[in-house]
């Protein structure tokens, strides 16, 4: 694969990858031939990422449009041997670290993978006739896609090409691990969600309520109130603030992934976040087999999708209202919550982050595919989101 | 080191029989013409001074393969006085710095800290009287029997590759130096890819490339291929020279050792230099 990018796409490609490292720490590089009749060979470049439980995903498609070239060098254009690299973020972010250096100096940017030597490299031709080359290692890797049915979300808004969720997210201070979003008909709410068992007297509640006539699109076809991480968000959105564009959102109820998309005529933008169960009572519990992860605490409880939910009961469960631990002056009685950290075989998935099911690239996998509970199913022909 | 304050004694009063004792006598209107260029030296905590009636060259060395110099002409100070052919002592680099800045080195326009340094000769401290604002504060420091400064021997006529380039573009590209990268390659040579550093780092290889007809190039002489790699660690403090810098010459002689010079222009837009000396690192042959 071989690409072009001049000045002012190198700054939205920089944009993506500094998206993508608030995710996870790699990102597969997929050149790949997509689009929605077979017929039309559309290229695009994907940049995807997962974090380490599995819980968030974030996709960059980029068509061919947003390059002043693309090819996919000698590889046959029928995609089977296009190569899927898996790199390092952390070494790709140091080249995008300065925006503004990068608007004021590249003219041009080159990135071009190769097979024999498994190298990527990216090019930047600046000013003055300065080349700066970095080539890495990239590791051969089938890249995960999460799947995720978008036409079949019952909920669907879109805030408009405005700051409008930027500023929301604004509110809450930058530690908050996970947002609490409920919506009904009348209105949408963001509130921050804190683990039960924090001291709950130190915290600042916040919570932002908006109406629906703030957003461009509103359709609200099962009330719900979905907790899903915010700092994984984050990145998404100031991607979409400094594009100016709408971001959509689409989502069921608690327990099924919520996806955060952009898009405009050259490149799509995806987040999929998966979400609480139960998303009142706190935090999820530690599955015992799964180690102790080093990231967001949100995404601390993921388990592998084999046995941890009955494919059966798809439906949302029906909790009780739990009220906060805090000892009234009226001498009220205190509701405890039902019992967390129950064994992973046993889980009722009372208080448990769904994982999102991935399923590889390549179509020869879909018969393990079929074993496994699935959360949400995408058909054949169509991408992850429509 | 011990301080002593006193109130409403500008320096300049100080009687002329005081002054024939000392040695060297070096006074600045602004100690920031000094302070500024030392820090960009200031990699090491001690510094050789060496004044004839030039100016003041102060060296500090690192682990026999590295030598930075700033020479302060004496067309700098205000007053320049020497009674000796050659002047030399060792002081702590930081201490003197500190001192140097011990009002503050707040950057408010039209006030500066006024030095005048004092030397007496062999055995006797370092006097520096600073003055701000009408407070006036004398520092004592410690000298040191001065080392002999190593002799790289770098001759004009051995360099095999030289080439001039504004310091702005050198500046980011040392900024984003790969540091987990042990070595700093330097390839010139007459053809492709003329001006080349370069980086091996954990995660992979960087190249930046500057081409002999860039206009960032003032000046273009390779006349052989040559790469040679210098340790990172080495040369990363040329960083801070680098910053204050306009310009920089880069001149490798034909052992491979690298002769980096800077011009830097200080406060009142006078030109000082600072340069730096670095063995290539042993395990790679010159080409």
């Amino acid at each position: 694969m071989n690409c072009v990018l001049e000045g002012n796409c190198v700054k939205a490609f920089g944009r993506a990858i500094h998206a993508l490292s608030r995710i996870g720490e790699e990102l597969w590089l997929d050149p790949m031939v997509g689009g929605p009749a077979a017929s039309l060979l559309v290229l695009q470049l994907a940049l995807r990422s997962v974090n380490a439980a599995h819980s968030a995903y974030a996709c960059f498609l980029f068509s061919q449009l947003f390059f002043q070239h693309y090819s996919l060098g000698s590889a046959s254009e029928q995609g089977n041997e296009t190569v899927k690299c898996k790199l390092v973020i952390k070494s790709l972010l140091p080249l995008f670290r300065c925006l503004t250096s990068i608007e004021r100096n590249v003219e041009r940017c080159q990135i071009s993978i190769s097979t024999p030597s498994d190298r990527v490299t990216i090019q930047f031709f600046c000013r003055h006739g300065i080349t700066k080359t970095h080539s890495f290692r990239f590791q051969e890797s089938e890249a995960l896609q999460a799947v995720f049915a978008s036409h079949s979300c019952p909920n669907v808004l879109q805030a408009p090409a405005s700051r409008l969720l930027s500023d929301t997210v604004m509110h809450f201070p930058v530690s908050q691990e996970e947002i609490t979003l409920s919506v009904t008909p009348l209105r949408l709410s963001l509130r921050n969600h804190y683990e039960r068992g924090n001291v709950h007297m130190k915290i600042i509640n916040t919570e932002i309520s908006l109406p629906p006539d703030e957003f461009d699109a509103f359709q609200v076809g099962v009330d719900s109130d979905i907790t899903f991480c915010l700092k994984e968000l984050r990145g998404l959105l100031s991607f979409a603030e400094s594009h100016c564009l709408p971001v959509s959102v689409h989502f069921g109820a608690a327990g099924k992934p919520v996806c955060f998309s952009v898009d405009n005529l050259v490149l799509k933008a995806t987040v999929v976040l998966a979400t609480l169960i139960d998303s009142e009572s706190g935090g999820p519990s530690q599955s015992p087999e799964t180690p102790a992860p080093t990231t967001p605490r949100c995404a601390g409880a993921a388990a592998p999708p084999v046995g941890s939910y009955d494919a059966g009961n798809s439906k949302p469960q029906d909790f009780p209202a739990v009220t906060e631990l805090i000892a009234s002056s009226q001498g009220s009685p205190i509701i405890n919550p039902p019992a967390l950290g129950q064994p992973c075989a046993a889980i009722s998935a009372s208080t448990m982050i769904c994982s999102l099911l991935f399923r590889a690239l390549s179509s020869e996998q879909e018969d393990a595919a079929d074993d496994l509970p699935v959360l949400a199913s995408r058909s054949d022909t169509e991408e992850e989101e429509d | 080191m011990c301080l002593h304050f006193s109130t409403t004694m500008p320096l300049s009063t100080q009687s002329q029989a005081q002054d024939e004792q000392y040695v060297l006598v070096a006074s600045l209107d602004n100690a920031r013409n000094l302070s500024n260029i030392l820090k960009a030296i200031s990699f090491k905590d001690h510094a050789i001074f060496s004044a004839t009636t030039n100016g003041l060259k102060v060296t500090v060395e690192d682990s026999k393969c590295l030598q930075a110099n700033a020479f302060i002409q004496a067309e700098i100070f205000q007053e320049f006085t020497i009674r000796e052919d050659l002047v030399g002592f060792q002081v702590t680099l930081t201490v003197l710095l500190d001192c140097l800045n011990i009002f503050g080195g707040s950057t408010a326009p039209g006030v500066s800290t006024a030095l005048r340094m004092c030397y007496r000769g062999y055995g006797y401290p370092l006097t520096l009287f600073l003055e701000e604002g009408g407070v006036v504060t004398v520092c004592k420091i410690k000298t040191q029997e001065p080392e002999e400064p190593i002799d790289f021997e770098f001759c004009s006529s051995n360099v095999t590759n030289k080439v001039i380039l504004q310091s702005e573009s050198l500046k980011e590209a040392f900024s984003e130096l790969d540091m987990t990268s042990e070595v700093l390659q330097i390839t010139m040579s007459p053809s492709q890819p003329y001006f080349r550093l370069s980086t091996f780092g954990n995660s992979g290889n960087a190249h930046y490339d500057y081409p002999k007809d860039s206009d960032m190039m003032e000046l273009f002489r390779c006349t052989k291929t040559q790469i040679n790699r210098y340790k990172m660690s080495l040369l990363k403090p040329t960083t801070k020279a680098l910053a204050l810098s306009c310009k920089v010459s880069v001149r490798i002689d034909n052992r491979g050792i690298l002769s980096l010079q800077y011009m830097v222009r200080n406060d009142d837009g006078q030109i000082c230099f600072v340069e730096y000396y670095c063995c290539p690192d042993e395990e790679t042959d010159d080409e």
